[in-house]
């Protein structure tokens, strides 16, 4: 369930991608089980697009934000990425070629560009196999839902 | 990114490709003359058109809202405009105007994302919002700030900003409560004063002097500007039933991509959203909205694509203070449904989408079973329009540089803002003897 607009939570988890496209519905299914697991958390998504975090994560301390990746590892490999200065510099980010394209690194730059930027942000990455249109993840990537979900769920407790 | 040499070069930029947006713009010119523009987008409506088939008629609002992320009500309203049609149903006026504020919401968020996020940063020489919010942080700032009031307008009335899930077909799970509702006022008051420095500010840009010689094609509702209902309309008579236009539309597949290209009776290539809509129902317009235009220098008619970002800044102050008309005059839908009752039979549902005309068309079996589905999305109805403008465009700058005829390529491209699922994520420019 989408949280409320303008200020969110202490603590944000966003599901990006979409559920339609297989494995891309791995971060609405992370972001579902954290849910689950850990209670007073502003639960965002199925989130298409990270300009959708805008509005949504003013506010918060952490925001966490949970995206199916491919990078070439074995599909389930979970990757947690903290968000600096150094990883939201000049050439990530929006692109003029793009419609509506921005990463969640442009989102945040963005927003640390108008004020709004959450203090901290993390992207957990899972690694996906099955991007084609169905519904569905890829059984290493089920698997790898819950071990996800308890990293999202540590790095909450830790920054508690 | 350039390539080859002598006669024949190619430009390629490579950008973002989220799984839901996969698309490329190609184009050839031949001894000075452009032979060919395809602009190939990836269009995820054939696929769900699938999906519904052998669903409950009731689920589908909820299955065609993820469609897009952008635009989930207009997805929403067609569908439960295709179903209510299909079974001889009409909601009360309440209900109706629930539905409009909500949309209104969703024309808040869309039109001040494309406007602030997409579009300006084409006009002002920034690589993007980022650079442009480092630039002119006010205008990004005012920008968000009219898109979190869409998104509140949503949230409040749809239950949530992204994929709304109080829709259902006959009207809603559940009325909002007056308060909820009045407190939106506020905020939708600084929205329409913000809405109106938007269409001051985008007036100020500079636009290439080009006129595109459109077929426009819109929903047209007396008395009111289209929004989530009405007959269809088009520049050069048409006036039909949206079942009727239905029939007309002919959508062909070509080879070279997987959009559908939409064409009336086969032939005819047409325009839909901001420009279209403004062209037919300029005169529907609320006084703030119509004063806003004049002010910018348009016409009654816009036909410089480069200047629809005007026309949707225009639209910023319509959706805004009709949000507010709309607010100052709820009254909680009671019950905030009426009932369905399946009929066998087919319906067609036809809304304004930000971005343009959305049309459902479902067949239902006598258990209220889809048995049929055609959804017509506005970016294949733009795509041939969209393509003749890059024709133009190229032939016009044949003596830009690669890069800026890349760059002016890509604005052409988002004058008609086509949808995120849809979105040309890279531009591949080949020019071949020029």
């Amino acid at each position: 369930m989408s949280g409320p607009t303008g200020p969110a939570g202490r603590v944000v988890v966003a599901g990006m991608g979409s559920e339609y496209r297989r494995d891309d519905g791995a971060g609405p299914a992370v972001a579902d089980e954290v849910a689950r697991l850990v209670t007073g958390v502003t639960h965002l998504g199925p989130l298409a697009d990270p300009l959708d975090l805008l509005g949504l994560w003013d506010g918060a301390a952490l925001a966490v934000v949970v995206d199916a990746v491919r990078s070439g590892a074995e599909p389930g490999t979970v990757r947690v990425i903290h968000l600096d200065d150094a990883s939201t510099g000049p050439d990530q980010g929006t692109g003029p070629t793009s419609t509506h394209g921005i990463s969640v690194a442009g989102a945040l730059r963005l927003a640390r560009a108008v004020g709004s930027a959450p203090r901290r942000v993390v992207v957990v990455g899972v690694e996906g196999d099955d991007f084609s249109q169905g519904l569905g993840l890829s059984p290493a990537v089920g698997r790898a839902v819950p071990e996800a979900a308890r990293a999202v769920a540590e790095l909450i407790g830790e920054f508690d | 990114m350039s390539h080859g040499s002598g006669a024949q070069r190619s430009v390629s930029v490579g950008g973002l490709a989220r799984v839901e947006g996969e698309g490329s713009l190609h184009v050839e010119v031949r001894d000075g003359v452009v032979e060919e523009v395809a602009l190939d987008i990836f269009e995820p409506p054939r696929f769900f058109e699938a999906l519904l088939q052998g669903r409950r008629a009731d689920e589908a609002p909820d299955i065609t809202a993820r469609i897009c992320g952008i635009c989930p009500v207009a997805y929403q309203m067609s569908a439960c405009g295709a179903v209510e049609d299909a079974c001889g149903v009409h909601v009360e006026r309440r209900i109706a105007d629930l539905r409009r504020l909500l949309y209104c919401g969703e024309w808040i968020q869309s039109h001040a994302l494309h406007v602030y996020l997409l579009h300006a940063p084409d006009f002002l020489g920034c690589a993007d919002a980022v650079e442009l919010a480092e630039r002119d942080r006010a205008a990004v700032e005012r920008g968000l700030m009219l898109k979190r009031t869409g998104n509140l307008v949503m949230e409040t009335i749809g239950g949530r900003a992204v994929h709304p899930v109080n829709v259902r077909v006959g009207g809603f799970y559940s009325a909002p409560s007056p308060d909820s509702v009045t407190a939106l006022a506020e905020p939708l008051r600084r929205a329409l004063d913000a809405a109106t420095a938007t269409v001051d500010w985008v007036a100020g840009f500079t636009f290439p002097d080009v006129a595109g010689d459109y077929r426009f094609v819109s929903l047209r509702s007396p008395g009111r500007y289209p929004v989530e209902s009405g007959r269809v309309a088009s520049s050069d008579g048409l006036d039909t039933s949206p079942g009727g236009f239905a029939d007309m539309v002919v959508e062909e597949h070509v080879a070279r991509s997987t959009a559908l290209h939409a064409r009336i009776d086969g032939r005819l290539e047409y325009l839909t959203g901001p420009l279209a809509r403004y062209a037919l129902n300029a005169a529907e317009l609320p006084p703030p909205a119509r004063e806003a235009a004049a002010a910018a220098g348009l016409g009654d008619v816009c036909t410089n694509p480069f200047r629809s970002i005007v026309v949707r800044a225009v639209e910023l102050v319509f959706a805004c203070h009709e949000a507010l008309r709309l607010v100052e005059a709820y009254e909680p839908p009671a019950p905030p449904a009426v009932e369905v009752r399946p009929v066998a039979g087919s319906g067609t549902g036809a809304t304004e989408a930000p971005r343009g005309l959305l049309l459902h068309r479902y067949t239902l079996d006598a258990d209220g079973v889809i048995t049929g589905a055609r959804i017509v999305a506005p970016t294949s109805q733009n795509q041939l329009t969209i393509e003749g403008d890059l024709r133009r465009v190229v032939q016009a700058g044949l003596d830009l540089s690669d890069e800026e005829l890349t760059w002016r390529c890509e604005q052409a491209v988002r004058n008609h803002d086509p949808c995120i699922s849809c979105a040309a994520h890279f531009l591949d420019v080949a020019v071949d003897g020029r």
